[in-house]
């Protein structure tokens, strides 16, 4: 694309400014709780204050009599009605081929309740002061049950079970590899590293609250959901699913602004499902916009494995064979997302970017009286890079080979693709070292003794990590439909059923849209967020651009063509004699010409339509290097990043202010992960401890400084047209073991190599400093 | 109910309210400025910052009644989408934002930070913005974009 042209500033590989700023930085955006309607009604949830409890009764009599309130519903009211349970993860099995065991999961709960939090009673008034002043009135009686919050403690012989047919509170299980061959493996070994590797439990926490307004239209009988979630249609088909006789032709799910997904806004969730029921059921408009500690309590939430990993090397430092064996915490009912993330998503990028011969790989998903697990930034591949990534450092360590080097003399190699992996999953490109060599001279790796010795005239230990890796991407699902209309009024309006959730996507499909049309951006408009002009999978799993980017690449040259068609006609010449260029056709040769908008406008239906659906080959591999620096103050334990450098295969970029955005930003989270953040149950109580802003820490700003972040652009995607791979969530997984191999690199250099290597996420400064004192 | 009297974004206002709403409340549903974000319920978040009589604060930590005969300054006073402040002009330039949710926040801290202090160093913009959470951006973008809104704002001075 030429870029002296006006609109060539604003196609792909610029870093355009979003078309989506001027509104959010105005405070004119339009998030859910942004919008109201004339006699909506508050809806608010009753939640357990137990984590395994009977529900005796529930007497919602003293609660109805409060003022302006409308209704109270119960679990019991919602079954009667032909509400159904949620679609449990059946198709996994449990140990010796048993079905999947879980407690089927209800709008509210009714019988039992199995978690703190647990949705039990949702109250509808005509002010949400009314609401919540009503719920303190339901009276619900609970006989508390016998519970188990922890890990370790569920799979215990004799632990409270939160299900009575998953025995051992195991609801599923997944074995991958050749345990025979692997243990050959590790009895040949020269080295084996073995690491005990908790990921902590996380929530994601976006900073707009779930909700939801569903405004029922007696007239046509339809029902508008307006919500706050990054995949419209699968949450329309869950809620079709859920309650009885209604079609999903008489739902519109609508979707504004939504101020972050980050993974969590992916499904649809029980109390989603309530808020509809009882539009529905009142026949007025029901709003529900969750408080900071519904989100805590009640969001899937995300990671929670405790694993024991080892590696076996020959004395060079080749890998010879890898054996994980871990128990994934669900949660009291084991969601298909949450499952599918430890039992698939997880295994498929176990072995990352190595060349590693043999695995033995064994994965139990445990229930526990916790709120149910899902997807959160990264969903699998930031557990699994964490364990394989530990494991190289500790074994470059005790093999006395550099870090980077170790990692180096095991990757896949460029002409090894395309690679299959262990499990099936097939890389269509890498160039690992390249990313690596790169981001070793980035952070000035070999600087690093004298930068060492700084800090250590300051009085502060430093450590540096590195963690190079690759995730997989898509969802599986490759499919997208597009339509493209350009209008006689003058704009090209481009549907796509992926959605935005604060990621830019819109404008880098504006920018597609730009290669193609040669227009100026302001002329495109991305419309997003709407099931009545169409369904797909959604934005999840950085799908978004590689799918529907590629979808709006096509369509776009679909609609240039079927425009040129149409400009023959209108200037009666053949097709094949017209030259399209930036917005006009001309016929080669002359200068008679036609507009694209003047033709559009001349059209029957005053536009140029096209509904074209674009699939792509599979998914994409994006990979890197993120190397940290980390300051350890010996006093405290408290640990301060000092630098922070990485380079990325992205593939093609289209818009590389938004995706070192997402990356850098990606980063932090997962920086929240190694440094702050904590989901806590009291394993007595079974009570979150962590139930607000004020107890679970969130980085803030002065947590990184500065990031040196690079993309390289030589390696581009081969199973999509642009060549582009997905990026929202590569920042995430890399950077948790880069930093967490720092903080143990400091503390082993300071002398107490144990207690480096025995640290748990999330390292605190108390947790550091007890590492530092255990000093020989 | 009581009536107070404040000025909104420079507009008189006289409202009645419960001596329980909150100014975020009074702000969102009683005058439809929905730019002010909650965010949590803690005081932790910072989505709701707006400045009354010059100063920033919580919306969700303040009641109504208690910004009577007060001036309150909220995101839709700062610039439109066709003619943004300088400080909006600088967080589209800088890449401060992704999802918006606690832009209006950081924007509303900045103004204030800018009024205190027009050439703030770094550790000023770090204690300015310690009580504004984002989950997006990683912040090093808004640090930026608060430098770049102070150079520009000076240059025009």
């Amino acid at each position: 694309m030429n870029a002296e042209t006006n609109y060539g500033r604003f196609g792909s590989g610029h870093s355009v400014q979003r078309i989506e700023d001027p509104t959010l930085v105005t405070g004119k955006g339009v998030f859910v709780d942004d919008v109201s309607v004339p006699g909506q009604l508050y809806l608010c949830f009753l939640r357990s204050p137990y984590p395994h409890a009977r529900i005796v009764s529930i007497d919602t009599s003293a609660a109805m009599a409060m003022p302006g309130v409308v209704s109270v519903v119960t679990g019991a009211e919602l079954t009667a009605a032909g509400v159904k349970p949620f679609p449990n993860a059946a198709g996994f099995k449990r140990p010796g081929g048993e079905p999947h065991a879980s407690p089927p999961r209800l709008c509210l709960a009714e019988g039992t309740a199995r978690f703190v939090g647990e949705a039990v009673a949702a109250i509808v008034a005509k002010s949400r002061d009314e609401a919540y002043a009503a719920r303190d009135a339901v009276m619900v009686d609970y006989e508390e049950l016998p519970m188990v919050v922890a890990t370790d403690a569920a799979i215990e012989p004799g632990a409270a079970l939160v299900w009575p047919q998953a025995t051992g509170n195991v609801c599923n299980e997944a074995l991958y590899g050749d345990v025979a061959a692997c243990d050959a493996a590790f009895a040949a070994a020269a080295h084996v590293v073995t690491l005990d590797l908790v990921n902590q439990r996380l929530v994601a926490n976006p900073m707009e609250p779930r909700a939801v307004l569903a405004v029922p239209d007696a007239q046509t009988g339809r029902l508008t959901m307006r919500m706050s979630t990054q995949m419209p249609s699968g949450a329309r088909a869950s809620l079709c699913a859920v309650l009885p006789d209604i079609a999903p032709e008489k739902v519109r799910v609508v979707v504004g602004d939504v101020g972050g997904g980050f993974g969590m806004k992916t499904g649809l969730y029980p109390e989603d499902a309530v808020v509809a029921w009882c539009a529905l059921k009142l026949g007025q408009p029901v709003k529900w916009t969750a408080d900071r500690s519904d989100e805590f309590l009640a969001t899937t939430h995300g990671r929670d494995l405790l694993s024991k990993a080892s590696l076996a090397l020959d004395a060079q430092g080749k890998v010879l064979g890898f054996r994980v064996s871990s128990h994934a915490n669900v949660g009291a009912y084991a969601t298909p997302t949450g499952v599918a993330i430890q039992l698939l998503i997880g295994p498929w990028v176990t072995t990352s970017i190595y060349d590693i011969p043999v695995i033995d790989f064994r994965l139990r998903a445990v229930l526990t009286n916790t709120a149910p697990t899902g997807a959160y930034r990264g969903a699998g591949r930031p557990e699994a890079i964490y364990i394989i990534e530990r494991l190289m450092d500790a074994a470059a360590r005790q093999l006395g080979i550099d870090q980077a080097d170790l990692r180096r003399r095991n990757m896949i190699r460029p002409d090894q693709m395309p690679f299959k992996n262990l499990m099936g999953q097939t890389y269509d490109t890498g160039a690992f070292e390249k990313m690596t060599t790169q981001a070793v001279e980035l952070a000035d790796w070999s600087g690093f003794d004298a930068r060492l010795a700084e800090s250590k005239a300051r009085g502060k230990l430093r450590g540096r990590g590195i963690a190079s890796f690759l995730e997989w991407t898509s969802g599986n699902a490759f499919e997208e439909r597009v339509t493209v209309k350009v209008a006689g009024d003058g704009y090209i309006e481009i549907f796509t059923s992926t959605q935005a959730m604060g990621q830019g996507i819109a404008t880098c499909y504006a920018q597609l849209a730009v290669d193609t049309f040669g227009v100026s951006i302001d002329k495109v408009r991305i419309i997003q967020g709407d099931t009545d002009r169409g369904v797909g999978f959604g934005s999840a799993g950085s799908r978004s651009l590689f799918t529907a980017g590629s979808a709006v690449e096509v369509a776009s040259k679909k609609t240039v063509d079927l425009a040129t068609q149409l400009a023959g006609d209108a200037l009666e010449v053949a097709p094949s004699d017209i030259e399209y260029r930036e917005g006009s056709f001309n016929i080669v040769g002359t200068d008679r010409s036609i507009g694209l908008f003047e033709l559009a406008a001349r059209q029957p239906a005053h536009h140029v339509f096209v509904d074209s659906t674009t699939k792509v080959d599979g998914p994409s591999w994006p990979n890197g290097c993120h190397i940290c620096e980390v300051e350890v103050d010996p006093e405290t334990g408290e640990v301060e990043v000092s630098a922070y450098a990485s380079v990325n295969d992205v593939g093609r970029v289209v818009n590389p202010m938004i995706v070192i955005g997402q990356l850098d930003g990606g980063a932090i989270q997962g920086i929240g992960q190694a440094l702050c953040e904590e989901v806590v149950y009291d394993r007595d109580s079974g009570q979150l401890i962590t139930g607000s802003l004020s107890d679970y820490a969130l980085p803030r700003v002065d947590m990184v400084r500065s990031f040196k972040t690079r993309l390289d652009q030589s390696v581009p995607c081969k199973t999509n047209p642009l060549g582009v791979k997905g990026v929202g969530e590569l920042g995430t997984i890399g950077a948790t073991p880069a930093v967490v191999n720092a903080v143990v690199d400091a503390v082993w250099r300071h002398g107490s190599p144990e207690a480096a290597l025995a640290m748990q996420m999330p390292l605190t400064a108390e947790k550091v400093w007890q590492a530092l004192v255990a000093k020989r | 109910m009581t009536r107070i009297n404040l000025n909104v974004n420079g507009q008189a206002v006289s409202h009645e309210v419960e001596n329980r709403t909150l100014l975020i409340e009074l702000l969102r549903e009683g005058l439809g400025l929905t730019g002010s974000h909650v965010g949590c319920d803690s005081s932790q978040c910072g989505c709701c910052t707006v400045l009354v009589d010059d100063q920033t604060v919580k919306a969700c930590t303040m009641l109504a009644v208690q910004a009577d005969g007060s001036k309150v300054s909220t995101i839709e006073s700062m610039g439109t989408p066709g003619n943004l402040h300088p400080i909006q002009q600088a967080f589209v330039e800088c890449h401060g934002l992704q999802c918006g949710y606690c832009t209006p926040g950081m924007i509303m801290s900045t103004a204030a930070l800018l009024a205190e202090h027009p050439n703030p160093t770094d550790a000023q913009i770090e204690h300015a913005l310690e009580g504004n959470l984002c989950r997006c951006t990683g912040y090093v973008n808004i640090v930026a974009s608060v430098r770049q809104a102070a150079a520009e704002i000076n240059k025009t001075r």
